[in-house]
């Protein structure tokens, strides 16, 4: 655990001049740094033993009009929780910036993200094939630069995207997609195998790019919650929410205490009908379809009391910048407690049957381990990084809406296999229904929502955390001229954990594969945005 | 197995556990119910995401939870669009799944119906213009029926269905 002012004072000592500039902004410690220099300090960030930074987002912005510039920035969560960002310019023609990627694996997918939306080259990085713009895009189409026009028309151009190959006797590779056999999203999978076992598997994505994060550079701050709702349907609120604080903490607002726990109830609403929807999907991929039967209805009763408290099964329209658009009654916040009680009950039955069948346990122990290590290296944290011994979150770390207010334990597995990510979410559930009841037991009447009476400067910004039920969901939101977004930089939790399933399934069979991606669950829409 | 069984039976039933659909959908012209009429009493669909958020998905896999149950009128997913009787089509079409949805239309044999599902599918919705989509659905392959709605309801999904089916009025 390491205090943000020691944590800079030990980096200026270090550095000394080499860390141009030390500005707080909303209580972030934001240092400046030339780009020739920027490796260094970020690798010390990261790996000297009392900071142990995990680089958990890395971006650019292009500035102008206000600036000839593109800045990158690099937020860094600290042992502890605390952020920290660096930023570096390139000015004018400048498109080059050093890697860090050889020596921190976080960066490798951001920094080809940033390379693909805004033409800037990370010098040194070891694979700089395309992710978001696949190979038909023309040459220099760089949507997030501002003078590429959002409804541009995209033209085709011929060319392959080059997929990693291992090469021997017996060695063969299995492609999968981007459709596959059922309901769910498109996205590419590669299988390198020798026999059964997985030797290789490259996923690659962006398959559903529609182009989010332009197309926020079209609205006014207070207009973006619609879109941030349709970033990953199956978090509207948890991104909708996320969006919000942004521009709240932006405009300055305090939101009152009963907007804060409403919106902890609606996001531990949403984070129990996907925990037990996932619970009953990951027993199905092992052939115990009839947990899938018993959970998909207690899924149902969810998301239909839901549509019955807001009108809409995914709590949608609920957000909006200040708070929340409707209240709930004292009847609805009862039948919201009879409802969950009842949803307790039936769960814990039902996980009793699901742990005392030895043939699924067998099943899912051991499979697809994500090593904590890999974890580590590679940011993951949410549901995922807690059955890896990853201990984060936001709730406990960094409290948002109402959970500074309440009592919550964090579910911890050492063992990074399938079970261990399906008993993060059982325990979950548990936690979430608890939370619940706290939240009505302790709400108290009073207004929910603040009228907006700040304008942003334009090129301020601000930064957001939620605890999505998949994980961290962090937003970034620059301010631009006449209160518009200059830029939304969107980061669903798994856009970082992708890459690190490919390391989880090595080792094991291919027809393991369906169920390790399930017990991942990860967002498609949310990481190709 | 035991406890399994006693939980089901404990649970008892609780397919039809829904409230009517309140969004109204537009009909099924005559022609697209004729066209429908060769599939009988079944259909099968295939299900193809062009760039959804997601949530036109969910609704579609609610379908075949216990409570809505398609399969009851004879509806079933196919793992492959050559067994399919009909695409189900979510999300704007964007550029990188152009050529996918193309091929998954081709793959699936004639006689076929295309289902656009979500208002996004039946014109880009929120995406419409992004430099990233080329949809709407229609604009690449024929469409014989749209559900709209962000994302329709599994009942209101279901109840198009059968009206597609002749099930319905
Ligand atoms: S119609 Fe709505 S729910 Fe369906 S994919 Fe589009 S944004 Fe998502």
């Amino acid at each position: 655990m390491v205090g943000m002012k020691d944590a800079v004072s030990g980096i200026q000592e270090t550095f000394g001049d080499k860390i141009q500039r030390v500005e707080l902004v909303r209580d972030i410690p934001v240092l400046s740094i030339a780009k020739t220099d920027l490796p260094a300090v970020a690798l010390h960030i990261h790996s000297a033993p009392s900071l142990q930074g995990t680089l958990s987002l890395q971006w650019a912005a292009d500035l102008r009009p206000r600036l000839a510039a593109y800045r990158i920035y690099y937020l860094f969560t600290l042992d502890g929780g605390a952020w920290l960002i660096l930023q570096t310019d390139l000015q004018g023609d400048d498109r080059l910036f050093p890697s860090i990627t050889p020596r921190i694996q976080a960066a490798k997918w951001y920094e080809r993200e940033i390379r693909d939306l805004f033409g800037l080259v990370a010098a040194g990085h070891p694979d700089l094939r395309r992710l978001v713009r696949h190979e038909h895009w023309p040459k220099g189409t760089h949507p997030l630069k501002k003078d590429f026009p959002w409804n541009y028309i995209m033209g085709r151009q011929d060319g392959e995207y080059r997929f990693r190959h291992i090469e021997g006797e017996g060695v063969f590779e299995v492609p999968v997609g981007p459709i596959h056999a059922g309901i769910i999203e498109p996205g590419h999978f590669r299988f390198s195998v020798a026999g059964e076992p997985i030797m290789m598997l490259e996923v690659r994505h962006f398959w559903k790019h529609r182009g989010i994060e332009k197309l926020f550079e079209n609205f006014g701050l207070m207009e973006g919650v619609p879109l941030a709702e349709k970033v990953s349907g199956d978090t509207a609120f948890g991104h909708s929410l996320c969006y919000g604080q942004a521009v709240e903490s932006l405009l300055g607002m305090e939101i009152p205490l009963r907007a804060r726990y409403l919106r902890s109830l609606f996001l531990e609403l949403e984070r129990l009908h996907n925990h037990i929807g996932d619970v009953g999907a990951i027993c199905n991929d092992a052939a115990y379809s009839v947990a899938l039967a018993h959970c998909g209805r207690m899924k149902e009763r969810i998301m239909q009391l839901n549509d019955a408290l807001t009108g809409s099964r995914f709590l949608r329209g609920l957000n909006r910048v200040g708070g929340l658009s409707m209240d709930l009654s004292e009847d609805q916040l009862n039948t919201v407690v009879l409802q969950i009680n009842a949803v307790e009950q039936d769960f814990a039955e039902l996980s009793r049957i699901i742990f005392n069948n030895a043939s699924l346990t067998d099943r899912l122990e051991t499979t697809g381990i994500l090593k904590e290590r890999t974890a580590r290296d590679h940011g993951v944290m949410g549901v995922v990084g807690r059955a890896s011994d990853i201990d984060r979150d936001i709730r406990r770390d960094r409290p948002f809406a109402a959970y500074d207010r309440l009592r919550f334990k964090v579910p911890l597995y050492r063992y990074g296999d399938v079970r261990a990510r399906m008993r993060v979410r059982i325990d979950e559930v548990g936690e979430s229904i608890d939370l619940i009841r706290q939240v009505r037991a302790a709400m108290t009447p009073g207004p929910v929502t603040v009228p907006v009476v700040a304008a942003a400067t334009p090129g301020d910004w601000a930064l957001s955390a939620v605890e999505g039920w998949r994980g961290e969901i962090l937003y970034f939101v620059m301010a631009g001229d006449d209160g518009k977004i200059h830029r939304c930089k969107v980061r669903d939790p798994s856009f970082v954990i992708w890459p690190a399933i490919q390391f989880a399934v090595l080792g094991n069979i291919i027809p393991d594969f369906p169920l390790i991606n399930k017990s991942f669950n990860l967002s498609y829409a949310g990481t190709d945005l | 197995m035991f406890r399994i069984i006693q939980k089901s039976l404990k649970t008892g039933q609780v397919t039809g556990q829904y409230p009517a659909p309140t969004q109204p959908q537009p009909d099924v012209s005559d022609a697209v119910r004729e066209k429908a009429s060769v599939f009988g009493r079944s259909l099968t669909i295939r299900e193809v995401d062009t760039g959804s958020c997601n949530g036109c998905e969910m609704e579609m896999n609610a379908l075949m939870n216990p409570v809505y149950d398609a399969e009851r009128f004879g509806i079933h997913i196919a793992a492959s669009p050559r067994h399919a009787d009909a695409l189900v089509v979510t999300g704007p079409v964007t550029v990188n799944m152009e050529r996918a949805l193309k091929d998954v239309h081709a793959a699936t044999p004639d006689p076929k119906l295309v289902i656009a599902l979500g208002d996004c599918a039946c014109d880009c919705g929120m995406f419409k213009g992004s430099y990233a989509v080329t949809g709407p659905v229609e604009r690449h392959i024929p469409v014989d029926v749209k559900i709209t709605g962000c994302p329709p309801r599994p009942s209101e999904i279901l109840d198009a269905l059968l009206k597609l089916q002749g099930r319905k009025p």
